[in-house]
């Protein structure tokens, strides 16, 4: 009894026995028929999950026989492992499709039987095995989808519904046609039978009879440009409803089509093509749209076509044991982040994608709406991260770098966008307050959407061989972190500090040479600048869990083994990261650009590695080192990422924005540490592939100018920065184009000078944002002309500021100097002179924006209403005192760091740095920081001797602030006798022209394009559905003809 | 131990030698100058009453720690660039702490001496000498390019950063001179000398003879006579640097005398032909014909010579 129970063809059974049900209950009792209704949708779902249990558990497919007879006389049904799943999926949308609209479809029993019926539609779609059959539950799907679009009863869905019958109408008709000529042929209506007798399928008819097959499944997937009406559905439909049109529909189309693509076996690279223009020209225009259920359209249409096109080139490519992990991953990923975007939607009620600001009210679901987001552009830890990776790999293995470079440039756009409707609801609210229905049925299914995505990652990860306990952590130690977010910032701060410092313990020992530098730097540099945090007060919700989730992903950065583990990381931080600064008060419109070309570094990144899978057939970080014919476009690939993180000239803009509208002591993070591992990234790949032959030395030869252009251009554009964070950020910039310049150099020297280079930017960088980030909480400003004079309210500020411009500016005797020496050495070695000479300016340029951070902010004329003032707070001062202490150790005693360095390259490059006790000796000059630092130290204090003697005989007054040499005049307010805005005009008069907007205006350029390109792809969408009809019966034409040439 | 009492006595001679001489070369040129416009000019021993003067004052008003800071720093500048470079090539005496580091030290060095000047006339809440700093700095800038560029030139005409061994290698007759061997590096580096001086053409930072800017506006007493005494070390330091570098170095003191003497009125000269650049154009001009000229030499050094 149970066991018949368990029989998936009661899927069908109970479908239609609810569906006739239903009508007549409803009669009787309305509640009756909700009842009912979520008994058969749960029966089914469990049915469903049951199988799919049972063949993930390794049980056979089921071969269903219907009517006692065997095929091709009868119909019959097949249940294996990837109908399971895709049943299973979609049944379980149904089940919480159908209690998210139970209140709306419970209005008419009719509408909870054709709720049913669309449910039951689908699992037959997916599981028969025969073409008409397949062709009738199309039908019924078709119908209840018509029926149901119905629903909202406005204009505009019922006459979207109705284009959605003619359309869906004419390719169902084309598919039943086409069956009719198969059958014609082969005799057979069996799919088996078919593909036994493919042989027949031969000469003008079958081409006739493949085409229209084709199309009939094609449409239903919805290709450009043949998909307006489909447009006009998601738009217009309840968002229920289109939500079970994104996920369930779809997926029974796309299983279709996965059936019959055997049959059309000559047709894949049609299949290919047709779904990659879909994929590329939908996420294009989706760019456009700011209507949310339309741009979700787009989306599904998207994905789709990404999932048919990966199907087509994947058996194309004869790699078919990849195609469960990815098309599964795909799908799993689509289903469950669509259809919760969709219900959002519908609890929201609110169209346009800026209205969604009045999320921000509401964190609940504002998390939901952002891990949807998250994962539906497929990052971690989510399948979508997971499949979208394996398809990568796959695409790279088989040679096919154009398909990459579009799967890429798809996934950026489709982000692009996405991330854009999440940045207006992390901004500030434009529209009224939102009270959102709190009902059961609207916020658990689309939690319960959120968890089963948490878990199918999980799951993936596992099956990917992952390493759950470490790779992980960031993710474990984010949960624990907000299970906890009531509790008061400082509370979570030292236990964030305590775990770090768990972590560090435990990972670092085990660690070596780069990597053990890199762990401490990233994991210890990071806790340490983060001791500044625990001077906010209050319970800074979701800072802590976001900190640990960044600097653990750097951690896990620097152990990975695997390029996957790497991409995993730096996904993670990237998440981490974009939603930290996203807490700035201002920082909404920075947030976009910075998404932006962090993933278009992040995809960067996965080209390259892709490339170097494919060369060496392992994802081996050690592995790297045998890429072989590509090794000058993996290490320009890999380069060029890591370029973009760091923000390389050219592609900077969103630099300054970010850093500078970050909350203030996260900057200090942002640009200390975090730019680290990006540099980490680049040493590692340079480490790899830097000392191969041929056009690698090109790569190498450009990133040094790169490096060093970006440092020009960096300073130039700091000094004329009247905000300091602004200052600074452009400070980072160029400062890490020292270190990206001395890394291309590939000799000895060169890496030291990198890495010495490297440890001297985060201790300084973190000391300046540190002391920074205190003077502007107490000046309540950023703007530096409105500060000004306070030495004298703020003088360990300024010691901890002096210490920082001195160590920037490579002055002898602090750590600066050695940094310099090194690189000057470095690039002189290698023959790069006129390198050599521009780092040279660039060094004296960065003298002009530190006097300008040091004078207008500490010297000059005081304010008057800063007279009070006092000092930051001394929790601030624990991680800076620690710097400075740092860059005292790191000026006497270099040679710590540079052995370190040296050893790690001992074997590889040719020693270029020997030391003898103190000294250092390179081919060209030698240097003694002891000896400097001790002349150095005689020299000040033996002139500081005399004036203080002569001091004693003097008398010396101090006087006031106005008591100046003023030409005459007595100077009575500080804002006319504070030399501080617009500090360099001059110099803007002279070089200004050097540092015109150009890379700002030159990506407008290019967003404003790819709009306008976009927009111009719209034209198909007349909105009239003649058009549309006409469009699908043209759509014929040219798959007939497409097919002409392929075969 | 009693080699570094040794050395730093040795030390002290050679700095007491450096600043009487500088001194006395400014008297000598304010003479020269002087002669040149009809007048008799200044006393010799001029600059020494005004620097004992200065000293002398009993007086002083301070406008805080950075303030009293700024010429120990400037003057600290001066000592350590002169500590760094040989004065008299092969003396012991005159040898300095060259061994601790090599020309780029000398070089960053003088940074040091411009930074704490930068300080100390910031402190001082006198918007002219924050100004004089900026457009100092400025212009620093600027004619650094072509001293980069020079200094390359010479670093790979003889393969070495060392100041002692370039000196070395230009011994054995002045055709041994970087000025015969490398005239364009000479050239470059003697443009970007004018910038260093702060003599016209570029005299717009300190603007003598006009308003009190630039620096040194608020100094006075014993600050004034710190940075009195620097302006004579860092001025002989430069001089002693560019002679070792392209002019053959100087084994004994009359020939430091002389040759300091002679690239000094080089300056001197100029500056009394030209008048002002504003800071702009100055900048620009550095970063115009004389870089052109560097980045000849280099290439001129890479192609011609060879090791």
């Amino acid at each position: 009894m149970v066991a018949a129970l368990l029989e998936p063809l009661n899927l069908i059974i109970a479908g239609l026995a609810a569906g006739f049900l239903l009508p007549l209950i409803g009669q009787w009792r309305r509640g009756a028929a909700k009842g009912l209704f979520v008994l058969t949708l749960a029966y089914m779902a469990g049915l469903a999950l049951h199988g799919l249990l049972g063949a993930a558990g390794g049980a056979p497919a089921l071969d269903i026989q219907t009517a006692g007879i065997a095929p091709p006389f009868a119909i019959n049904l097949r249940f294996g492992l990837e109908e399971a799943f895709f049943v299973g999926a979609v049944n379980l949308a149904g089940l919480f499709g159908g209690w998210y609209l139970l209140a709306r479809l419970g209005e008419r029993a009719g509408s909870l039987a054709l709720f049913v019926v669309l449910v039951m539609g689908i699992d037959g779609m997916i599981m028969t095995r025969d073409l008409f059959n397949l062709f009738i539950f199309i039908e019924i799907t078709g119908i209840a989808t018509y029926g149901l679009l119905a629903l909202a009863g406005t204009g505009n869905s019922l006459v979207a519904g109705f284009k959605y019958v003619i359309a869906t109408s004419i390719a169902s008709t084309f598919f039943l046609l086409g069956t009719v000529f198969l059958y014609q042929l082969t005799g057979t209506l069996n799919i088996d039978g078919l593909v036994r007798h493919a042989g027949l399928i031969v000469g003008p008819v079958a081409t006739v009879a493949s085409a229209m097959l084709l199309t009939g499944v094609l449409i239903e997937l919805k290709p450009y440009p043949a998909n307006g009406w489909g447009l006009d559905v998601y738009e217009t439909a309840p968002p229920g409803i289109a939500a079970m049109v994104s996920v369930g529909v779809s997926a029974g189309a796309f299983f279709a089509l996965y059936k019959v693509l055997p049959l059309l076996g000559d047709l894949l690279p049609v299949v290919a093509g047709v779904g990659g223009a879909t994929f590329l020209v939908s996420n294009l225009i989706g760019l456009r749209q700011s209507n949310a259920r339309r741009l979700l359209g787009y989306s599904s249409i998207a994905q789709m076509a990404l999932m048919s096109a990966a199907l087509a080139i994947l058996l194309q490519t004869g790699k078919t044991q990849a195609i469960p992990w990815i098309l599964g991953g795909l799908f799993i990923n689509h289903l469950l982040a669509k259809a919760g975007l969709f219900w959002l939607a519908g609890a929201l009620g609110r169209d346009q994608t800026r209205d969604w600001s009045v999320l921000s009210g509401h964190p609940i679901h504002l998390i939901g709406f952002a891990l949807l987001i998250v994962a539906l552009v497929g990052l971690p830890p989510f399948p979508g991260f997971w499949a979208k990776w394996e398809l990568i790999m796959q695409l790279s293995d088989s040679g096919l770098s154009l398909w990459v470079v579009l799967v890429l440039v798809g996934s950026l756009l489709e982000a692009v966008y996405l991330f854009r409707w999440l940045g207006h609801a992390l901004g500030a609210p434009t529209s009224a307050p939102l009270t959102i229905e709190s009902r059961t049925s609207t916020w658990a299914p689309i939690a319960a959407f959120c968890a089963v995505l948490a878990a199918g990652g999980y799951y993936m990860a596992e099956a990917r061989g992952f390493d759950m306990v470490w790779s992980l952590a960031p993710l474990y130690a984010a949960v624990v972190l907000f299970a906890i977010d009531a509790l008061p910032g400082r509370v979570k701060g030292l236990l964030l500090l305590a775990g770090l410092g768990a972590y560090g313990y435990l990972t670092i020992p085990g660690l070596q040479g780069l990597a053990w530098l890199f762990a401490l730097m990233l994991v210890g540099g990071g806790a340490l600048i983060s001791i500044a945090s625990l001077r906010r007060g209050g319970a800074q919700r979701g800072y802590y869990p976001l900190l640990a989730m960044l600097l653990l992903s750097l951690g896990e950065l620097v152990r990975a083994q695997t390029s996957l583990q790497f991409f995993f990381a730096w996904e993670l931080m990237t998440i981490s990261s974009y939603f930290l600064i996203a807490r700035g008060r201002e920082a909404g419109p920075q947030l976009l650009a910075y998404l932006a070309f962090s993933l278009a570094s992040a995809f960067l990144l996965l080209a390259g590695f892709g490339l170097a899978y494919a060369d060496t057939g392992s994802t081996l970080l050690a592995a790297l080192g045998r890429v072989d014919a590509h090794a000058p476009w993996v290490l320009g690939l890999l380069a060029a990422g890591f370029v973009i993180k760091v923000g390389g000239l050219g592609v900077h803009i969103w630099l300054p924005g970010a850093y500078a509208e970050a909350e203030d002591d996260f900057t200090a993070v942002l640009s200390a540490v975090v730019s680290k591992g990006a540099i980490f990234g680049l040493l590692l790949a340079a480490l790899h592939l830097g000392l191969k032959s041929g056009a690698v030395h090109a790569v190498l030869y450009v990133l040094g100018w790169v490096g060093l252009l970006t440092a020009l251009w960096g300073a130039l554009m700091a000094l004329f920065q009247e905000d300091v964070k602004r200052l600074l950020a452009y400070s980072s910039m160029g400062q890490v184009g020292y270190i990206v310049a001395a890394a291309a150099v590939m000799s000895q020297l060169g890496w030291v000078a990198s890495i010495y280079l490297a440890v001297n930017h985060l201790l300084f960088k973190g000391l300046l944002f540190l002391a920074v980030a205190g003077v502007i909480h107490r000046t309540g400003t950023r703007l530096m002309y409105k500060m000004g004079g306070l030495i004298t309210n703020m003088p360990l500020s300024f010691v901890s500021v002096l210490v920082g411009i001195i160590a920037i500016s490579g002055v002898p005797p602090l750590s600066g100097f050695g940094g310099k020496w090194l690189l000057f050495n470095a690039l002189m070695d290698k023959g790069w002179y006129l390198q050599a000479a521009l780092a040279f300016f660039a060094g004296a340029v960065a003298f002009l924006y530190l006097f300008r951070l040091i004078h207008t902010v500490f010297l000059g004329q005081r304010k008057l209403e800063h007279k009070d003032l006092k000092e930051a707070s001394w929790i601030t001062f624990v991680p800076q005192f620690a710097l400075i202490g740092c860059i005292m150790v790191l000026s006497v005693y270099p040679r710590l760091l540079t052995d370190l360095a040296s050893n790690m390259v001992a074997g590889i490059l040719p020693a270029g740095l020997k030391w003898s006790g103190t000294l250092a000796e390179s081919h060209l000059g030698y240097w003694d920081p002891m000896m400097i630092m001790g002349i150095v130290a005689g020299v000040f204090m033996v002139p500081l001797a005399v004036l203080l003697f002569m001091s004693l005989f003097m008398h010396i007054q101090r006087v006031k602030q106005f008591n100046i040499v003023f030409a005459a005049e007595r100077p009575d307010r500080p804002e006319t006798t504070h030399y501080a805005y617009n500090f360099y005009a001059f110099y803007d008069r002279a070089l200004g022209f050097l540092v015109r907007p150009r890379a700002t205006a030159f990506w407008d350029g290019v967003s404003e394009w790819i709009q306008t390109f976009a927009g111009a792809l719209r034209v198909f969408y007349t909105g009239n559905g003649q058009t549309y009809a006409l469009f699908v019966m043209a759509y014929l034409a040219a798959i007939y003809f497409m097919a002409g040439e392929v075969s | 131990m009693a080699y570094w009492a040794t050395k730093i006595g040795y030390f002290s001679i050679c700095l007491l030698v450096v600043t009487v001489y500088g001194l006395l070369l400014a008297a000598t040129i304010a003479r020269t100058m002087a002669k040149v416009q009809g007048r008799i000019g200044i006393p010799y021993w001029q600059p020494f009453l005004d620097i004992i003067k200065n000293l002398g004052k009993r007086t002083a008003i301070s406008h805080g720690v950075m303030f009293f800071l700024g010429p120990v720093f400037r003057i600290a500048g001066g000592i350590g660039t002169l500590a760094f470079v040989p004065v008299l090539y092969g003396s012991e005496m005159f040898g300095n702490f060259t061994f601790a580091g090599d020309l780029l030290l000398a070089v960053y060095f003088v940074f040091f001496g411009q930074l704490g000047m930068a300080l100390g006339a910031g402190e001082s809440g006198h918007p002219y000498s924050a100004i004089g700093v900026a457009r100092g700095l400025g212009q620093m800038t600027a004619f650094e390019v072509p001293f980069a560029l020079a200094i390359i030139s010479i670093v790979i005409q003889y393969d070495t950063l060392s100041i002692g061994q370039i000196t070395a290698a230009q011994q054995g007759g002045f055709e041994h001179w970087t000025l015969f061997t490398n005239p364009l590096a000479t050239v470059a580096a003697m443009i970007a000398f004018l910038g260093m001086t702060g003599y016209s053409p570029f005299d717009v930072v300190l603007a003598p003879n006009e308003i009190p800017i630039g620096p040194p506006t608020e100094f006075h007493s014993s600050y004034l006579a710190l940075m009195a005494t620097n302006q004579a070390i860092f001025a002989a330091a430069k001089l002693v640097l560019f002679m070792d570098l392209f002019f053959g170095g100087a084994t004994n003191l009359i020939e430091l005398v002389i040759k300091t003497w002679a690239i000094y009125m080089v300056a001197v000269v100029v500056g009394a032909a030209f008048p002002r650049f504003r800071v702009d154009q100055s900048i620009r001009f550095f970063l115009k014909v004389p870089t052109l000229i560097g980045i000849a030499s280099v290439f001129f050094v890479q192609t011609l010579l060879v090791h």
